[in-house]
């Protein structure tokens, strides 16, 4: 048996090294890496090679005035034509090549043809001089970008409007502009093999607990992908457990979350061409708090939080309930409520069970459709679906109105979590529940919460266990939890993500 | 990253004992004491306590002087001799085998006796083996995950079993007739003992501790973390029993299979958003039944793969494999007469376990001077 168990262990290890030695640059190997050579023309035909049938790369050859031949490379539209002209302007008037040439913005030189392509395709013109085995490398980067406009998909009342964009320099720059902190760290990383995405990871040095940081790193770049899209693919390749239901990666789209995250002492993680930052470690408060809580005075917030946890529950419980009370537990519902409950189920020719996953499949696809549709069609759907169709359902006896009633306050209470992604695992976790609710009634229910609790208190994020600090107890977190305390009680950070400069605020003097 | 959550604080230690111990016990608790007490039955978890007080004390103190170490492995060194650890794994494997049999068959009754209230109060058409297999499917599920999952679970689970009841007890009190508890001491001693004695079995469940209590955060939180687990379980047993008297009186208690869940029924909540409460006392109660049934269940199986020296992989093979067994011992009483004389067996084999083991124990190391010796080399090391 043991030898059995050791030789499994061991082909596993043999298994998981190969991957991990299996770090090759896939689409960069067609290319040589050879290095440039004196004669321009050849240089011309390597990258022309190297870069195949490419009708929008820009090949622009000229003389000098010492009466070299010279070309500029780069890829229509990833460049600023402006600088281009510029660049060459003061080429002409002045050859002479210093680094330190003042209309460029950043001037590098290089020798590797493979490096050339790669910096071409990032939207770098790169010049080039026969007689020079070298390429000088010129950021022009500059390609027509969405402005910062007001995150779609985490509107707060009150707080800043601006979100993120998709470009990275510009995410970056919002979340400099929040946070003036010399300590804060910004890490670059470029991931996927031929997507070539930069990635920044940002953390504050001195409250971050290094470790967390490390391992943060280390899973990032043990990423073997060939396209990094969205940060979503991040998202789910270095998160602890990948059959969850639970995100244990927080994202959004607010530079203010993340600054706030940041002095919590988490890692951001900023993907090149997504306006959805990264935010680990995730814990369960995700899922109904708000960076709005901290703006608003502390009663409302609190309110709030506890409106927003009574949706959450209501957008995961509400449907099953009402399958276990209507069939296994009538006499819990308050008699007269029964006789009327009845009397709307009489026409009904099916089961609660089938009538209610009918009605919440249907608004499913009612949700889904809205999202397709273009903008000004939208509501109007909503309008069609909610109002006609559910009326209509009603007088022709398909569904009984409580079901009605019920579909809807389940799906405005899934609308109220913060976090879409997390209003995403109680919206698909509803149908399991509605089962088990079918099968046990209320005792089903429970099973099903238990389990849930399992799953939860084993989950991890980053070495921080997704239940605190409910579960381990941190009497301090707790301060931050379901209330908000006012913030001259917060004067430490939350110490569950292990903070290394606890204190927030120093003395507090009454105004 | 992960070794700094492998042990257990004082709250979870704490929880751990309570939510084990509140269990089915309180399903009967107020008929099986008043029985023998009358009106004086309340008494019966203050005594039946001190019981529980001074075993889970030494089941403490012996794992103070092993630090770090369950029952299962600091057996061998209490029973085996420096050089031949081979002789002290053949002495103590009796004594294991006895308290790990112990919490298999109090696994197995738990759950039947839950089976059984919950088939004949609730869920009327389900058959009783459903019932069963659903909660050992639990028991298995958390037997799958790793030792600091069952702490925190606890930990989550605590208020969810103290706050029904807790308003059970508090809202039954609008229809106490306190009449009933009088005349206050009349109940003799000898009788007192009795009534202890039916109390122990509902106290029992904290024996799982001599294998969590290794994990204790801090080697002196033991002792602490065991009275306020007992005092808690204490406190819920005295209020609901004082809470089946005040309302029925004991007479009627004893025409009553469940007069906790009587008691349920008795109450209303305010604005009458809910008529009546016993299916989801029930529903509640689950995790009552979970904790008590999953903690032994994973205290067994955790034995096991200690016993036989093995990962996690093995614990959960073998929790798949005891689950068999466990069904049969379950549905071995064929009537809720026999369950409940299988239970009362239970109760003796509890006490017996419970005083014997961590006494024998703690008697070896006195007259062999084991534990001082563990500690000074703890202390070096």
């Amino acid at each position: 048996m043991s030898q059995f168990w050791k030789a499994w262990q061991k082909r596993k290890d043999t298994l998981q090294e190969k991957a991990l030695h299996h770090h090759t640059d896939r689409s960069m190997e067609n290319i040589s890496d050879i290095e440039l050579s004196l004669v321009i023309d050849e240089n011309i035909m390597m990258i022309e090679k190297g870069l195949g049938d490419c009708d929008d790369l820009v090949i622009r050859r000229f003389r000098d005035k010492r009466d070299t031949d010279c070309a500029i490379v780069f890829l229509d539209g990833m460049v600023d034509r402006n600088i281009i002209s510029e660049f060459i302007i003061t080429y002409m008037t002045n050859p002479q090549i210093p680094v330190d040439l003042p209309a460029s913005n950043e001037l590098e030189s290089t020798d590797g043809l493979r490096q050339v392509i790669r910096n071409v395709l990032s939207g770098t013109a790169v010049l080039m001089r026969n007689g020079e085995s070298k390429a000088y490398l010129n950021n022009t980067r500059g390609w027509d970008r969405r402005s910062v406009d007001e995150p779609q998909t985490e509107s707060v009342v009150r707080g800043p409007r601006d979100g993120f964009c998709e470009t990275l320099c510009v995410n970056s720059a919002l979340i400099r502009f929040r946070l003036k902190d010399p300590n804060l760290r910004v890490r670059h990383m470029v991931i996927g093999q031929r997507t070539q995405t930069d990635i920044y990871v940002m953390y504050i040095e001195g409250i971050a607990h290094p470790p967390m940081v490390q391992e943060v790193l280390a899973r990032m770049e043990k990423i073997n992908v060939d396209s990094i899209l969205e940060s979503g693919y991040i998202e789910q390749l270095i998160q602890d457990r990948r059959w969850s239901p639970f995100p244990q990666i927080q994202n959004t789209e607010r530079p203010d979350k993340v600054v706030a995250n940041l002095l919590e002492g988490k890692v951001g993680i900023l993907v090149d061409g997504t306006p959805f930052a990264l935010i680990a470690p995730a814990v369960f408060s995700q899922f109904y708090q708000s960076p709005e809580d901290y703006y608003e005075r502390f009663y409302i917030a609190t309110l709030l939080r506890f409106i927003r946890i009574i949706s959450i529950s209501i957008a995961l419980l509400l449907p099953s309930l009402y399958i276990a009370f209507s069939a296994f537990h009538p006499e819990m519902i308050p008699s007269r409520l029964v006789i009327a409950m009845a009397a709307g189920r009489s026409t009904v020719p099916f089961p609660s069970l089938v009538e209610a996953l009918f009605m919440e499949l249907a608004i499913e696809i009612l949700r889904e459709a809205s999202v397709r549709l273009p903008g000004p069609i939208g509501p109007t759907i909503g309008i069609v679906g909610a109002l006609v169709v559910g009326e209509a359902a009603v007088s022709a006896g398909l569904v009984s109105p409580v079901m009605v009633i019920i579909v809807a306050v389940t799906t405005i209470g899934s609308f109220a979590s913060p976090s879409y992604s997390a209003a995403i695992a109680i919206r698909m976790l509803r149908f399991p529940v509605m089962l088990l609710a079918g099968m046990f009634g209320l005792y089903g229910i429970m099973l099903f919460l238990i389990v849930i609790l399992i799953h939860l208190s084993s989950l991890k994020s980053f070495g921080v266990p997704y239940m605190s600090p409910l579960s381990p107890l941190n009497l301090r977190g707790m301060k931050d939890l379901f209330i908000r305390a006012p913030h001259h009680l917060l004067r430490t950070r939350p110490t569950m993500f292990h903070v290394h400069d606890e204190i927030r605020m120093r003395e507090d003097e009454k105004p | 990253m992960s070794s700094q959550q492998q042990t257990f604080s004082l709250w979870q230690q704490t929880s751990l004992i309570t939510s084990t111990l509140i269990g089915v016990g309180v399903l009967t608790l107020p008929r099986t004491t008043s029985a023998i007490l009358y009106e004086a039955g309340w008494m019966s978890p203050l005594f039946g306590s001190i019981v529980a007080f001074v075993s889970v004390w030494m089941i403490a103190k012996l794992s103070q002087h092993f630090p770090g170490m369950t029952f299962i492995e600091y057996s061998t060194i209490v029973w085996g001799a420096k050089k031949n650890s081979r002789m002290g794994k053949w002495l103590s494997l009796p004594w294991i085998i006895l308290y790990l049999g112990f919490m298999y068959l109090s696994t197995a009754i738990v759950s039947r006796i839950f089976g059984e209230v919950v088939v004949t109060s609730v869920l009327l058409d389900t058959p009783l083996e459903v019932i069963i297999i659903t909660m050992f499917l639990l028991a298995f599920i958390l037997s799958l995950h790793d030792l600091e999952v069952v702490a925190r679970i606890n930990e989550l689970l605590l208020p969810m079993i103290l706050f029904p009841l807790l308003f059970i007890a508090f809202a039954s009190f609008q229809k106490a007739e306190w009449n009933n508890l009088l005349p206050l001491f009349r109940a003799s001693g000898s009788s007192l003992i009795k009534g202890a004695y039916e109390a122990i079995y509902s106290f029992s469940g904290y024996e799982i501790m001599l294998i969590f209590f290794a994990y204790a955060h801090e080697n002196q939180s033991k002792v602490r973390a065991g009275f306020y687990g007992i005092a808690m379980g204490m406190f819920v047993y005295t209020l609901i029993v004082v809470a089946g008297i005040v309302v029925f009186g004991y007479e009627e208690l004893q025409r009553v299979a469940w007069p906790t869940l009587e008691l349920v029924k008795t109450t209303q909540v305010p604005g009458l958003i809910l008529e009546r409460l016993e299916s989801a006392f029930l529903a509640v109660w689950v995790t009552a039944v979970f904790t008590t049934v999953a903690n032994a269940y994973y205290a067994v199986v955790y034995g096991l793969r200690q016993l036989f020296n093995r990962g996690l992989g093995f614990q959960r093979l073998i929790s798949a494999i005891m689950f068999i067994p466990l069904y049969y011992i379950a549905l071995w009483p064929q009537n809720i007469v026999e369950m409940f004389r299988a239970s009362s067996y239970l109760g003796i084999y509890s006490l017996i376990l419970n005083l014997g083991i961590p006494a024998l124990y703690l008697t070896m190391l006195f007259f062999r001077g084991v534990g001082r010796k563990q500690k000074e080399r703890n202390a070096d090391g």
